[in-house]
């Protein structure tokens, strides 16, 4: 059989198995070892067991399931209800202050996590019903909370750029370096976008009224809250970009950092950390397996010299570099659309990344679009995480198509920013390039 | 009929048991580093074990934890299409595929356990400056795999008693709600 027929074949069995809804681990697994198998025979296998063992022996990783404990012991920390009492007093009395004061703790969680899943369910459980109560619009406060709790990944530290320094060889810190002022851009121009239309639009989200405004002692006093969140962005990236540490060691101090959050709002029970540690098992276990299918799914992706078709169908993609960049980018949006960020990052980069070097990119670059673009799909339908995540914790008063809706102007303001960091790359380059 | 329950509810029982056991590893790996970290820079005698320790504990928390998570529903699919067909649908659909999870699964044994084997027949070390054997964590390998297999053959067996009508009283615990980054 001709390379270019098996090519198509393996790719399509893996879109077939994948729509039948066998797990993406064990599509990637099973439909790579019948390829393999058939190119290369069976001694091949034994390279994949190999490849599963060098996984396992990645230090970089071990910082994937502390991070993920850290943001499991952060949701339940009681750190969000202080911040958002924060919030409440000084964002407040502007108009649309309250949407905009969420943002901003989206961005705070994000600073001190790793995944985004903590700061949608923090702020579903805390901002939204307190917006809805002050007669915010009810699609406002649902797509705030939605678009900022995808920041997560995209503001430093980050398992999604974590995994992504694996496969490409980039370092974890510059690419945590690259994530800084993307991130700040999208905060500003979602809280621009709300404070605009809010200023015009009372309605959507009227200020406080004066009797429901703190007074400045109050204000002041409730400005503590940010103090612990700060030591523990300071702790955690402060040592990864001063390179004091590994990620992996800064990882594991975010966790006492976590811990002792909880324990000071006295929210740290025996019960807490033993769910914790359950779902960032299973999380970073999914994960992990993913991973081994992918080694796999690479192999045989390789092994039957599939990337020449790749290649040369590449070449009809009109636009040059930039049109091929373009093209990419709207694949991996078409992909979160039905897959998890951390699958698609293991099917696709192997894929592509060789295209973006060949072009003269910055691969570190395109692992800032990548991970902008990942967090677009977290919030778009019909896959998007935060969609469910939301859905799971609002009233009954806001139903799907209200959180369907709610995302779309969203999108629009968070698809521009993705525009301005591939028109200015400096944006995402810059301070990586300064700091190492 | 009755014993066949029984084995399906033992294999869920010990997927169970070493998921939760597992997810307390996570503790130890976060004690052990801390500990590094104070180690090197307040007390500036850093060992050469912390660091490997972990790095070992993480091999088998991740390799080990397969069948547990499978047992809990938390290997991510495709639910588009699949999630709008009947639960009879799914089974029918989950038993045509489970080849390619079997091809997976039975290589990952045969060929992880040849890898472990061979680390074991050596008593392998991993010549680092603490040098400490490896061959437990790569006995991991076909052991973590062994676990997911035998997790998958419960789900086939599930799935086969659904498809025919006899799957109410075979069901297995609740799937927990998907989870991402």
């Amino acid at each position: 059989m001709s390379i270019e027929l098996l090519t198509i074949l393996f790719f399509v069995s893996l879109i077939l198995f994948l729509a039948l809804g066998l797990p993406l681990s064990f599509v990637l697994g099973g439909v790579s070892m019948v390829f393999i198998y058939a190119t290369w025979g069976p001694q091949a296998f034994y390279m994949v067991a190999a490849q599963t063992w060098g996984a396992m022996n990645k230090f970089t990783l071990v910082a994937v399931p502390l991070f993920i404990f850290m943001a499991m012991i952060l949701e339940r920390s009681g750190v969000a209800n202080d911040l958002y009492e924060m919030m409440y007093l000084w964002f407040g009395p502007v108009r649309g202050g309250l949407a905009i004061g969420t943002v901003v703790i989206c961005a705070i969680f994000a600073a001190m996590c790793g995944i985004s899943g903590a700061a949608v369910v923090s702020m579903g459980t805390i901002a939204l019903p307190s917006m809805l109560k002050r007669n915010y619009d009810k699609l406002l406060a649902v797509g705030c909370i939605n678009s900022g709790g995808g920041w997560g990944i995209l503001i430093p530290p980050s398992v999604i750029m974590i995994l992504y320094a694996l496969i490409s060889g980039e370092s974890v810190g510059k690419l945590f370096a690259g994530g800084v002022f993307p991130g700040l851009l999208l905060l500003v121009m979602v809280s621009t976008y709300i404070a605009v239309r809010c200023y015009f639009q009372p309605h959507l989200g009227p200020a406080l009224a004066p009797e429901d405004r703190g007074d400045w002692g109050k204000k002041l006093k409730a400005f503590k809250a940010v103090l612990l969140p700060i030591i523990i962005v300071l702790m955690v990236l402060g040592s990864i970009i001063g390179g004091v540490t590994t990620p992996t060691e800064a990882a594991a101090m975010g966790v006492l950092g976590a811990l002792i959050s909880a324990l000071v709002y006295r929210q740290l029970s025996w019960r807490v950390i033993e769910e914790a540690a359950l779902r960032t098992l299973r999380l970073t276990g999914m994960i992990m397996w993913i991973l081994f299918g992918a080694y796999c799914f690479s192999s045989a992706y390789h092994g039957m010299g599939a990337p020449h078709l790749i290649e040369h169908l590449m070449t009809y993609i009109p636009g040059g570099p930039w049109g091929t960049i373009v093209f990419i980018q709207i694949v991996i949006f078409i992909l979160a659309m039905v897959l998890d960020p951390a699958g698609i990052m293991m099917i696709t980069v192997p894929i592509f990344l060789p295209f973006v070097k060949a072009h003269g990119f910055d691969p570190l670059w395109f692992g800032i679009l990548f991970t902008i673009n990942m967090e677009i799909g977290y919030m778009t339908p019909p896959f998007g995480f935060n969609l469910f995540y939301l859905k799971g914790i609002v009233p009954p008063s806001i139903s799907m198509g209200d959180i369907y809706r709610s995302v779309i102007p969203f999108t629009i303001v968070e698809s521009t920013g993705l525009a301005l960091v591939m028109i200015f790359p400096q944006i995402a380059t810059w301070l990586p390039y300064k700091v190492f | 009929m009755k014993i066949l329950n029984k084995t399906l509810r033992l294999i869920d029982w010990i997927n169970d048991r070493a998921g939760r056991i597992l997810s307390l590893f996570i503790l130890v790996m976060s004690g052990l580093l801390l500990m590094e970290v104070v180690r090197r820079y307040l007390l500036n005698s850093p060992t050469v074990w912390a660091n490997e320790l972990s790095q070992m504990l993480f091999g088998a928390y991740v390799v080990l934890c397969g069948g547990h998570i499978l047992a809990s529903g938390g290997h991510v699919n495709v639910d588009i299409l699949y999630s709008r067909l009947s639960r009879k649908t799914q089974a029918k659909l989950d038993i045509i595929t489970s080849f390619l999870f079997f091809m997976f699964c039975v290589m990952m044994v045969v060929y992880g356990g040849s890898l472990a084997w061979e680390s074991l027949s050596t008593f392998e070390r991993s010549q680092s400056a603490w040098n400490p054997p490896i061959y437990p964590v790569k006995l991991t390998i076909p052991l973590g795999a062994g676990l997911l297999l035998l997790q998958g053959l419960a789900k086939l067996m599930r799935d086969i008693l659904i498809a025919v009508n006899k799957g109410e009283d075979y069901t297995a615990v609740a799937p927990q709600e998907k989870e991402t980054l």
